[in-house]
């Protein structure tokens, strides 16, 4: 089993930039079986946590803020209002 | 001028005392006024402007504020030297004089030179900015970085205290949730803006995790209120960051020099949060389409690997099957040859062979005999026949040989008769029968017959033949006929 690296770990663009490289190889054809139904099981794992990021994505704000001695920190901030949310 | 100017306590004005004046009088004096007006510079908007005469070369147009307009005229000479071309609604400052075109009346502002003002004076400059940047490189499409499809982390440096932040938050949540959004807040217009969103830039850039892009926005605004998107150092940090900088700077028509220096220029803050990442539902339907191909890559994989597997297997059955019909075949070949279906026939047709060579050499053998006994047969008479003439030849031999030792005789009688003679005759005419009667021969030293005494000399050997031999000597002396001669012997 080759070295995967926990799918929650990924970022959504490492997961989704790894899902394609595997389709792609296994579109390319020149894989062993073995080596083509791994790679068929990490990319069905990918897809399902792709997916579940997608349905339950919330969209995250932080605020750069300066602090007194001059560093800059990140602070959570407001998430864009949804009060258009009905007009959409 | 002052022929009218009749009293000496004020300045007579020409027709002032109510008489009246002629036209050109009139025109002369209005003329003079204007003369009298230095050079001024007058701010106008232009208007009316058609380019420069085709005749002349020179401009006629007007020049106006909210409540009045004059007509201007810029002398061919003047508009060559021109900075700018001159259209409508450009904000000019024009520099001349006033001037009264006596056959028309017409008052005109004559101006010898004209700059930009105002807002128009501003996009001039800006102008000049851009060119100059566009010189130096910083708008070639080749340095711009590519700005990735999919930004899951951006930074929007815009104030965050206008309606704009909320714009971009919100178009984002809407279009994509995933993306993370980093606020830096700046200053966007008025005095120390450009300093603030450099500033913006710079921490922007250095925020850990970097972002993947940098959204540089503001709303709509006057020309004057965007101007701080068209100072030098912005544009320079812009084109300079680290981060690919997306601009949406005001509404549609507005260009901005950050706008052409930035990686990516869109129309306005909400085109521009628009662009950095797809829509969700794009997302979803590329995970649709990446679930089919996942699906179908690898049944197709499974599929060719079962097909690649019946095939070899095929291969195989096909393979065993040739070599074993063919095996078969050696031995059904084998099987049927005689030595195994029937051993006792070789025996057999050995033994035959045997009796048919034992026969034929039975009778080959009594064939020899008889024709050597019957060659035997016919050899003894022949034999015998073959002596029958030899007493007959044997007789005729016999007659041969006696009649040859006649003939012999015959052939010798006479000759052997002459013979007798010639001997008879020889033997009395024989030298040696003269030494028998007492006669002798002398031989000098050299063998031959001396006849005479001369030929001899004292010491000489000599050899005297006599009747049974020969007597040797030597001369002592020699005496010719007459003188006495003694020999010894």
């Amino acid at each position: 089993m080759a070295d995967y690296k926990n799918v929650e770990e990924l970022t959504y663009k490492e997961a989704s930039t790894e899902l394609e490289l595997i389709i792609r190889s296994l579109e390319s054809g020149d894989m062993e079986l073995e080596q083509s139904l791994e790679s068929y099981t990490r990319g069905v794992e990918l897809l399902k946590s792709l997916r579940t990021r997608l349905s339950e994505a919330e969209q995250k704000v932080s605020v750069l803020l300066q602090d007194v001695d001059g560093t800059d920190r990140l602070v959570p901030g407001e998430p864009a209002d949804d009060s258009d949310a009905l007009n959409l | 001028m002052n022929v009218w100017n009749l009293t000496a306590e004020k300045p007579s004005v020409p027709g002032a005392d109510g008489e009246a004046l002629s036209v050109s009088q009139a025109a002369e004096l209005a003329a003079g006024a204007l003369n009298n007006i230095p050079k001024i510079t007058v701010l106008g908007e232009v208007t009316g402007f058609r380019g420069p005469n085709a005749r002349s070369g020179h401009c006629y147009f007007q020049i106006k504020d909210e409540s009045a307009a004059l007509d201007c005229i810029v002398w061919k000479g003047a508009y060559a030297k021109r900075a700018f071309d001159l259209r409508d609604g450009l904000q000019v400052q024009f520099t001349g004089t006033f001037d009264l075109y006596k056959p028309t009346g017409k008052m005109s502002f004559k101006a010898s030179s004209f700059t930009l003002a105002g807002e128009g004076l501003l996009r001039q400059q800006v102008a000049q900015l851009a060119e100059k940047l566009r010189l130096e490189g910083l708008m070639e499409a080749e340095r711009k970085r590519r700005v990735p499809v999919f930004c899951t982390r951006v930074a929007v440096v815009t104030s965050l205290s206008g309606a704009v932040i909320n714009d971009v938050k919100r178009t984002l949540r809407r279009r994509n949730p995933l993306v993370e959004v980093v606020c830096v807040g700046a200053k966007v217009q008025g005095e120390g803006a450009p300093a603030e969103l450099i500033e913006g830039l710079r921490r922007a850039a250095a925020i850990t995790p970097a972002p993947d892009c940098i959204l540089l926005v503001r709303g709509g605004g006057s020309f004057e209120d965007l101007m701080t998107f068209n100072d030098e150092a912005l544009a320079r940090a812009v084109a300079a960051c680290p981060v690919p900088v997306v601009t949406g700077i005001g509404h549609e028509p507005d260009n901005s020099i950050c706008d052409m220096v930035s990686d990516r220029r869109c129309s306005t803050p909400t085109a521009a949060a628009e662009s950095v990442a797809p829509e969700f539902s794009e997302l979803v339907h590329v995970l649709d389409t990446r679930e089919q191909r996942l699906q179908a890559a690898c049944s197709s994989l499974v599929t060719g690997a079962v097909s690649e597997s019946d095939l070899a297997r095929e291969r195989m059955e096909r393979a065993m099957r040739v070599r074993l019909d063919r095996l078969r075949l050696v031995v059904e070949q084998a099987s049927r040859r005689p030595c195994l279906t029937d051993p006792t026939n070789i025996v057999d047709r050995r033994r035959i062979e045997l009796a048919q060579t034992s026969d034929r050499l039975l009778l080959a053998g009594d064939r020899v005999q008889e024709r050597f006994a019957a060659d035997l047969e016919q050899i003894a008479p022949r034999l015998a026949a073959s002596t029958s003439g030899f007493a007959r030849k044997r007789h005729e031999l016999d007659l041969a040989a006696s009649r040859m030792r006649a003939t012999g005789a015959q052939m010798l009688s006479a000759p052997m008769a002459g013979l007798g003679r010639a001997a008879a005759a020889l033997d009395a005419l024989s030298p040696l029968k003269v030494l028998g009667r007492g006669y002798s021969i002398a031989y000098d030293g050299a063998g031959a017959v001396a006849t005479h005494a001369s030929s001899f000399a004292e010491g000489d050997a000599l050899r005297v033949r006599m009747a049974d031999g020969d007597v040797f000597g030597t001369v002592t002396s020699v005496q010719t006929s007459g003188a006495a001669s003694s020999e010894d012997a």
